[in-house]
């Protein structure tokens, strides 16, 4: 293992149901990397319960999103000079076992952005229809765009290399970080490796897709994917 | 295509200007995506309407209105109230969100000043 310092950063939004058992399987799982919950305006005890498992939590007095979460857990991966950040659910979606695979591109500097995808081989998951149209049509969009296969833009099991981290801390899509942010991290010269894991059920808490936001999403991410191909990367 | 009025000619291309633009300043980020929808939308609709006569005369056939300008005009102001109203609970929630974060500002700041002071009194 290179002595690259990994962060796993875990934004979480009133998940104290669940978060016990995430942070104790990535400790048990991945002993080596340091953890970090960004409580992302919570109104339960997430907070708490990630102070008494002894993780550092950042609060945010307000919600500000997935998006803006996993921005303050950025800065604070660099700030406290990790060289990798990466990204997992606190819901138990995602299963430290494939942290370590997740991890080999980068580690290898193979890659800048490596995701971790449920659907580019074949896995147990099974989405509901409108998640795997979803899944689809911005696959094709990133397709198009960037001229590479990524099957699950909207993996948010992920890791960031300290460039990547460099740039998002600056400019990132509050809201959803999916297509639009990999055509722009891929504008931007970094390269995006998809690495196959399986994905669980969640265990408990809300899923963050609402019926407005589902409404909402492919507008957005649309307008968001062609502004990012006709931008100047800058 | 047969148009009503030189007016409706002048909505039209207005509306498909405005959405031109307000596509321009999501790409300059002036604008965020989530505010643009409404605009996007409203122009296209108004520009659909302005450009599709028969459309037009026929939306002011079912809804009862007595002239065709009647019935842009009537769309027209539905967005904009539509977008106002949208923009009220937006500036609601940022006022909402900015009391939390004076609030913890201040609590944050006692709490520096208290420790500053416990640090100069320790020193002493």
């Amino acid at each position: 293992m290179s002595g690259l310092r990994v962060l796993v950063i875990i934004p979480s939004h009133n998940e104290e149901a669940s978060l016990p058992a995430t942070l104790a399987e990535v400790r048990a799982k991945c002993p080596s990397v340091s953890l970090l919950v960004v409580d992302d305006g919570s109104r339960d005890a997430t907070s708490q319960v990630a102070i008494e498992a002894g993780v550092p939590v950042v609060r945010h007095s307000v919600n500000l999103g997935v998006g803006g979460a996993l921005q303050t857990g950025f800065r604070w991966a660099l700030e406290h000079g990790f060289d990798v950040g990466v990204q997992l659910d606190a819901d138990g979606q995602h299963d430290p076992d494939y942290l370590e695979t997740l991890l080999a591109p980068v580690r290898a500097g193979q890659c800048d952005v490596a995701i971790g995808s449920r659907y580019s081989t074949r896995t147990g998951y099974r989405a509901p229809w409108h998640r795997r149209l979803g899944m689809v049509v911005f696959s094709g969009v990133v397709r198009m765009a960037l001229g590479q296969r990524i099957t699950d833009t909207t993996s948010g099991f992920r890791a960031y290399s300290r460039p990547v981290m460099q740039v998002c801390q600056h400019d990132f899509p509050k809201d959803f970080p999916d297509a639009p942010l990999l055509i722009a991290l891929s504008r931007r010269g970094f390269r995006l490796v998809e690495v196959a894991v399986e994905m669980r059920e969640r265990v408990a808490g809300q899923s963050f897709y609402t019926l407005g936001k589902q409404l909402y999403y492919p507008y957005k991410n649309l307008l968001a994917s062609l502004m990012a191909l006709m931008r100047r990367p800058v | 295509m047969p148009f009503l009025s030189r007016t409706q000619i002048i909505v039209a291309v207005g509306a498909v200007l405005l959405a031109i633009y307000v596509l321009d300043l999501v790409r300059r980020r002036r604008l965020s995506e989530e505010y643009s929808l409404l605009w996007v939308v409203a122009s296209v609709v108004i520009a659909v309407l302005g450009f599709s006569t028969p459309l037009l005369t026929w939306i002011t056939r079912v809804l009862g209105v007595l002239g065709e300008a009647s019935t842009v005009f009537a769309f027209g102001l539905a967005f904009a109230v539509a977008m106002l109203l949208y923009l009220s609970i937006k500036l609601s929630r940022l006022g909402w969100e900015n009391q939390v974060l004076t609030r913890e500002l201040a609590l944050l700041r006692h709490e520096v000043e208290a420790l500053r002071s416990a640090e100069r009194r320790d020193r002493r």
